[in-house]
Formats: structure tokens, C-alpha cells, sequence
């Protein structure tokens, strides 16, 4: 597992780079505009460093690596744990950045408060880890190529949820349900969906004969 | 105890049938596969591997079924596919890391010590080799972790006949031990007939044949005659003949053949395209 993760790392440093520069340009810009007007800035680094993953899986397919990890002493498991597993670190990088820059941001807009913070920072972790978990299961069962459509579907639902979060800041859901179990109930939906995403994945794989 | 038993091995796709495969690998001994293009040496070496699912059939790898803790069998077989499926952008030192981190009996040592032997550098990029390159890198990986058997698809591909020398030569070696085993597929005939103990015929998905190279040679010849001498023979000793404008080439069992009649050795490749085109 040690070889397969290293392995991510090795080429997520040489061809994903260029995310994590994305990313900070993103950030940055969301410092402009106001209090709620730039959410797409905020949500799109996480969104980008979800597809991680999937791109290294491209990568290992035009290289041929998956042909070769299975003659390797991996089980299937560990193959797609491995994915889920660098792209939870790499999200999980970029969702602390986010989180550190919207800190900075809303204090300095003298905004801040901690419900409303924790509220913020579940709908981008959901969001997240749903658009991300989206796209693995149908990659590790029919290929990159096929997967697109898989990405379609997570454009949809990135939309849908840069759509949804601002509505639910602004709704009546905050009066009806206190924003501690909402924010509560966004991380255990992004959570699950994406633990639900890994087994799926590994089920998936299993079934998958790699000629 | 045998490195690789295949049992009744059957596995179907659209347009092709691996069709009931039996075959033994004893330990200490080297089988060649040999079969045209589509003829099923990867299908088989794949299905060794658990990456295809068979159909039915079973298959044994160092004494263990190879769809049971699949990890620590991989452990003791190294494996050299047809193209070496190895990240581009990593260099052999990362390479290196990689499989010490993916091996529990990985020998860094004698990985440098086989990039050194075969040249290759440490810090250029995978996807910059050549194809030969490549190909070295995938048998240093395969032979760097204390295996026991070698699953070898096409090595020698592409290797200028120096470098394919050597690497018959590093085969060699490796099956002086006699717990070790290798089952190599090829094109190169040639570099079949000097490394196997044990050679099959593949051709359509069928097995032709599987025997001991040496009984194998010993047992067929050819023969060069007229069509008259010919008749002369048992037809059922002839196992191929062709007719030339000056006079009939034809493999026939030495045994059967009239003591009168001089045969000449036949070589595995000689004999694998006959049999292949009596087959059709």
C-alpha cells in the first residue's frame, strides 16, 4: 500500500502542480467582491483537487499501470483505497486552506461567527466529497473514457450545490434547524457518500477483468 | 511440487476461445510458450495472474489456488507484461522506491545492481526510454524481490540481440536454483530453444502440444525426399509435408520412419509452423 500511495504522490507532484496554483489563485480571488458574492472561488479549489484522483487514474491507464498493478502484490482493495486515499488527503489540504483563508476573509469583513463558519465549511466538505465520489466508481468499472459521463453528473451536482448553498444560507432552513446539526448533517452526507463511493469502487474493480 | 499447475483452464471472449488449457511447470524448470498473435499466451498468463476471470477451470501458483490471498502469491512471482506498465513520469530510482514499498522482500541492492549491468540511468524518465529500455527496466523490477517464479510475456521484445543474450543468459541463471521456475511467452523462437526445458504450442486458444523440449526434438525430423520415398513412410508418422518443385520437405516420428532414410534435425520453430499450418 506504502508503494501505491508513493506512487500517487510521485505523479501528482509532476502533473497535478498546476492545481495547487489554480487553487491559490481561486483563493485569493475569493477575497474579492464582497461577503457571499464569490462562493464559486471557495468551492472550485476543493471541487478541482476531487478530481485528483480520477486524473491519476488517467494517467495510469495510458501508462498501462493498471495492467501492471495486477501483477503486483496489491489486492483490488488496496488499488482503489489507494485513490481514495490520496484524493482524501489532497482534498483535505486544500479544504484546510480553505478554511484558513475564509477565516482570514470574514474576519476581516468582521463577519465571523463560528456557526456560520462551520455551516460554510460543511457545505464545501460535502459538496466536495459528493462530486468527488461521483465520478471513482464508475472510472474503476468502465475506464476513463467511459467515466466522462461520470463527470458530467459531478459538474451537475458542483452546480446544484454552488446553486443549494447559498439558498440554504438564506433560507428558512436556518430557523427550522439549528446550524450545528446542519453542518453536522452535511459532513456525515459528504462522509457517507464518499465512504458509500469506496465501496462501490472496490466491488466494482473486483468485477473488472484487466486485459 | 510444481511452480504452476493449470487445470481444464477455459475462458471465452467475443471472436476467441481459451479452450480447456491443461499444463505443469515443475519447479526448477522453464516452459516456453510459443503461439501466434491472438493465439492466447497473455489470455493465459493474465488468467495466472487473476487479472482475467476464467470461465472455469482452475489454477495452482506455487502451491497455492491464485484466486486465494492473490497478495502473498505476487510476492514470490515476478511478472514481465508485453508492455511494461510503469508510471512515465517516474525514473528508476523512484521506480525503486515504489516496489520497496510494495514488496516485503525487496532487494535494492540487486536492483542497482541490474540497472548498472543493463545501463540504464537514474534519472531519466520512464516514458523517455526506448522500448528495449523499458523492457530492461520491467525484468530488473521482476527479478529484484526474491521470486520464485517468473511470468514472462514477450521480454525479450525489442532488445537488440546483445542485450537478448544477456537476458537469456540472466533467465538462466536465475533457474539454477532449483526452486525456481520461469513460464516465458515469445516470438523469438530461437531464444525459447535455448532457455526451455518444457515448450507448448499455442494456437487458437488450443494447446497443440506440451513437452519436454529435448524428447521433443529427438522425437520428430525432418525429412527430404520425393514424393515416391514418401509413400514409403506410415501416414500416420508424417505430420506435415509440403511439396516443392524439387521434391517434398515433411516432419515425420523418427521411430516410424524406414532406417534407409537420412533425417535431419528440426528446430522448435520449424516445427511449431508446421503444425500450425497442418492445423489450419
Amino acid at each position: 500500500m506504502k508503494g501505491l500511495l508513493r506512487k500517487d504522490f510521485y505523479m501528482a507532484a509532476k502533473y497535478c502542480r498546476s492545481y495547487l496554483l489554480i487553487g491559490i489563485a481561486f483563493l485569493a480571488l475569493s477575497f474579492t467582491g464582497g461577503d457571499r458574492q464569490n462562493l464559486f472561488f471557495v468551492f472550485y479549489p476543493c471541487l478541482l483537487c476531487g478530481m485528483v484522483p480520477v486524473n491519476l487514474l488517467a494517467y495510469d491507464e495510458r501508462s498501462r499501470w493498471m495492467e501492471y498493478s495486477g501483477a503486483l502484490p496489491y489486492t483490488r482493495a488496496q488499488i482503489v483505497s489507494g485513490k481514495y486515499l490520496v484524493g482524501a488527503i489532497i482534498q483535505g489540504g486544500m479544504f484546510l486552506a480553505v478554511g484558513i483563508v475564509q477565516t482570514v476573509r470574514m474576519n476581516l469583513a468582521g463577519s465571523f461567527q463560528l456557526g456560520e463558519f462551520a455551516l460554510f465549511m460543511a457545505s464545501v466538505l460535502a459538496v466536495a466529497a459528493v462530486s468527488a465520489s461521483i465520478c471513482l466508481p464508475f472510472v474503476f468499472r468502465w475506464g476513463v473514457e467511459k467515466g466522462r459521463i461520470a463527470y458530467y453528473c459531478m459538474i451537475g451536482v458542483a452546480c446544484t450545490g454552488a446553486y443549494l448553498v447559498p439558498t440554504l444560507f438564506d433560507s428558512g432552513i436556518r430557523l427550522a434547524v439549528s446550524q450545528g446539526l446542519l453542518s453536522a448533517i452535511l459532513c456525515l452526507t459528504g462522509a457517507g457518500v464518499y465512504a458509500v463511493s469506496w465501496l462501490a469502487s472496490i466491488a466494482l474493480y473486483r468485477r473488472r477483468e484487466i486485459a | 511440487m510444481n511452480a504452476l499447475e493449470i487445470k481444464n483452464l477455459t475462458k471465452t471472449f467475443p471472436g476467441f476461445r481459451l479452450d480447456n488449457l491443461s499444463l505443469t511447470l515443475p519447479s526448477g524448470c522453464v516452459m516456453g510458450l510459443i503461439g501466434e498473435n491472438g493465439a492466447g499466451k497473455s489470455t493465459t498468463i493474465r488468467l495466472i495472474l487473476d487479472m482475467l476471470h476464467a470461465d472455469s477451470g482452475s489454477i495452482t501458483v506455487l502451491g497455492r489456488d491464485n484466486r486465494e490471498n492473490t497478495p502473498l502469491t505476487k510476492e514470490e512471482v515476478g511478472v514481465v507484461l508485453d508492455e511494461v506498465g510503469l508510471p512515465e513520469c517516474l525514473n528508476t530510482r523512484q521506480v525503486g522506491r515504489v516496489m520497496a514499498g510494495t514488496f516485503r522482500s525487496w532487494n535494492q541492492g540487486e536492483y542497482e545492481r541490474i540497472l548498472r549491468r543493463f545501463g540504464l540511468p537514474e534519472n531519466k524518465s520512464f516514458g523517455a526510454f526506448s522500448r528495449g529500455m523499458k523492457m530492461k527496466l520491467g525484468i530488473a523490477v521482476a527479478m529484484s524481490h526474491g521470486a520464485k517464479l517468473l511470468l514472462l510475456d514477450e521480454p525479450t521484445g525489442g532488445l537488440d540481440p546483445v542485450v537478448r543474450d544477456e537476458v537469456v543468459e540472466m533467465f538462466s541463471d536465475f533457474t539454477r536454483d532449483e526452486n525456481h521456475s520461469i513460464l516465458i511467452s515469445s516470438h523469438i523462437v530461437s531464444d525459447l530453444e535455448k532457455l526451455c526445458d518444457y515448450i507448448a504450442f499455442l494456437h487458437k486458444g488450443k494447446l497443440l502440444l506440451c513437452q519436454e523440449k529435448d524428447q521433443l526434438l529427438a522425437e520428430y525430423g525432418m525429412l527430404h525426399c520425393t514424393a515416391e520415398q514418401l509413400e514409403d513412410v506410415d501416414p500416420a508418422a508424417v505430420i506435415y509435408r509440403k511439396e516443392t518443385p524439387y521434391g517434398v520437405q515433411a516432419i515425420v516420428h523418427r521411430q516410424a520412419a524406414p532406417v534407409s532414410m537420412t533425417l535431419s534435425p528440426i528446430s522448435i520453430e520449424e516445427l511449431f509452423v508446421f503444425m500450425v499450418k497442418e492445423e489450419g
